[in-house]
C-alpha cells in the first residue's frame, strides 16, 4: 500500500462500528448527546481512528473500544458472496469493500473470509476481463451495464488496465490496417 | 513521479521487434545486397527466392518489386488444425511454440541447429526463421498476431485465401484470450504457483498483461495477513524441531 495511493487513503476514512468500553467525557458531540461517551455507546468512526484506539492500550486497562465488522463483510453478505460472487453488487455495499476487507483480515484472524474475498475477487475478475474486451464492440449489450455499475474500487481499476490493454491492442491494429 | 508508460512493451514496440523477422520473398527485379547493421541482406536475383527481414520485404512489396511468401502456418489448414488443438485438444493450455529448427545430417539422423558445440549461441524469436517458409505448420511463433496483421494489412493478395486466414486469426485471437482468461482462475487457491506462459504470443502478453498483473496484485493483497501469519506459524514450527538435520550436519 503506497503513501501516496488515494485509494488507500479513501479506504482509510472509511466508517467501521465500534464500541466504547471507556467512559470518555468531553467527546460527547460525537454521538449528539450532551453529556460524555457513556461505555458501551455504538459508534461508527473512520477506520483510522477505529484501527488506532482499539490497538492502544494504556498500561494495565484495556483498549478504549472494540472495533466490531463492518455491515459490508457481515455474515450475510459474506453468505451470498460464496453463493454466487458475480450476483452481489460490491459498489452498494461499499466502495472500498476489499480495501476495508485486508484492513479486516489484518485484525481478525478470519481466514475463512479471506478465502471468500479471494475466491470472489478472482470470480469476478475473470468477468471484468470479459467485459473489458467486449466494451468496445457491445456484443454484450445491456446485461453487462448493471454488473459494471456494481464493480468496486479496485475491480474498477482493474477493468481500467485490462481495457487499455485491449484498447491499444486495437489500435494498432487499425493503425496497420490504414497505413 | 512514475513513468507514464506502463510496464513491458506497448504494442508498437511490439510490432518494431516482429519487423526484424524473416520472410522469405520472391523478388522480382535485382538487388545488389545491402549492408545493414544486422548483417548483409542476400542479394537477389528474381526468380530465386530469399529470406530477408519483414520491413525490407514491406518495402519491396509495396514498391511492386517482391511477393511475399506467407509461412506455412498462416495457411488455412494449419490455422484450422490450430483452432482444433486449442478448442477441443487441449482447451486449457496454449498449443506450443513451433519446435527448434533441426538439420539433418547424412546419416540420417536429426540433430538441432547451432546446438552443441562451445561457441553456439541459443537463438531466440527474432533470429529464428519462424516466419519464412521453412517454418514449420501447426505451431504459433511468438511473434504470430502481429505478423499475420501486418502480412494481411500489406500484402493479402500474397496469401491463399485471405479473407478466410483473416477470420480464422480472429476466432483463434478470441479462443485464446479467452484462454487468458481463464488462466487466472488458478489462482483462487493463492498465488503459489506458476502461471505457464509458453507458447503466447508478444502480442497477447502485450494486450493481458496490465489484466493479469493485475489480478495477481490482488490476489497478493488479499492473501497478504494470511501469509503472514503462515510464516509466523512456520517460523514457531521451524524453532521447535531444530534437530532435523540440515545441509551442514551431513558432513560433506
Amino acid at each position: 500500500m503506497s503513501y501516496y495511493d488515494v485509494d488507500a487513503i479513501l479506504t482509510d476514512g472509511e466508517k467501521v462500528p465500534c464500541t466504547f468500553e471507556l467512559d470518555v467525557p468531553y467527546l460527547g458531540h460525537l454521538d449528539n448527546s450532551t453529556t460524555g461517551l457513556k461505555p458501551g455507546t455504538a459508534l461508527s468512526l473512520p477506520l483510522w481512528l477505529a484501527e488506532m484506539l482499539a490497538l492502544a492500550s494504556t498500561g494495565d486497562s484495556k483498549a478504549p473500544l472494540i472495533l466490531n465488522m463492518p455491515p459490508c463483510l457481515s455474515e450475510r453478505v459474506i453468505a451470498a458472496l460464496r453463493a454466487d460472487p458475480r450476483s452481489v453488487t460490491l459498489r452498494e455495499q461499499n466502495v472500498h469493500l476489499y480495501g476495508v476487507g485486508v484492513r479486516m483480515l489484518d485484525l481478525f484472524d478470519e481466514r475463512e473470509l479471506g478465502n471468500t474475498l479471494r475466491k470472489t475477487f478472482v470470480v469476478r475478475a475473470g468477468e471484468v476481463g470479459l467485459h473489458a474486451r467486449k466494451a468496445d464492440d457491445g456484443s454484450l449489450g445491456g446485461q453487462g451495464e448493471e454488473f459494471l455499475r456494481g464493480l468496486e474500487e479496485w475491480e474498477r481499476s482493474l477493468f481500467r488496465r485490462a481495457h487499455e490493454g485491449v484498447k491499444s491492442a486495437k489500435e494498432w491494429t487499425e493503425k496497420v490496417k490504414k497505413s | 513521479m512514475a513513468l507514464p508508460l506502463p510496464p513491458g512493451l506497448v504494442p508498437s514496440e511490439v510490432a518494431f521487434l516482429c519487423e526484424m523477422e524473416h520472410v522469405t520473398i520472391v523478388p522480382r527485379q535485382r538487388l545488389e545486397s545491402i549492408e545493414l547493421l544486422s548483417g548483409a541482406t542476400p542479394s537477389l536475383r528474381p526468380p530465386r527466392r530469399e529470406d530477408i527481414p519483414l520491413w525490407l520485404a514491406l518495402l519491396l512489396k509495396k514498391q511492386r518489386r517482391a511477393n511475399i511468401l506467407p509461412p506455412p502456418w498462416l495457411h488455412v489448414d494449419s490455422l484450422r488444425d490450430l483452432i482444433h488443438h486449442e478448442t477441443v485438444t487441449d482447451p486449457t493450455g496454449w498449443s506450443l511454440p513451433p519446435p527448434p529448427p533441426v538439420r539433418a545430417d547424412g546419416r540420417g539422423n536429426a540433430r538441432r541447429l547451432n546446438s552443441g558445440g562451445p561457441d553456439a549461441t541459443v537463438l531466440s524469436p527474432p533470429f529464428l526463421p519462424s516466419c519464412t517458409s521453412s517454418a514449420p505448420a501447426g505451431a504459433l511463433p511468438y511473434h504470430w498476431f502481429e505478423f499475420a496483421e501486418m502480412l494481411l494489412a500489406h500484402a493479402s493478395d500474397d496469401i491463399p485465401a485471405a479473407s478466410d486466414v483473416r477470420s480464422l486469426l480472429r476466432d483463434l485471437q478470441e479462443v485464446r484470450a479467452a484462454k487468458m482468461r481463464t488462466s487466472i482462475a488458478g489462482l483462487e487457491s493463492g498465488v503459489d504457483g506458476v502461471m505457464s506462459l509458453l507458447g503466447v504470443g508478444a502480442m497477447e502478453l502485450s494486450e493481458s498483461r496490465g489484466f493479469v498483473t493485475g489480478v495477481v496484485e490482488g490476489v497478493r493483497k488479499l492473501g497478504a495477513s494470511a501469509e503472514a501469519s503462515r510464516r509466523e506459524e512456520e517460523e514457531e514450527r521451524g524453532g521447535a524441531d531444530d534437530d532435523e538435520p540440515s545441509d551442514d550436519d551431513m558432513g560433506i
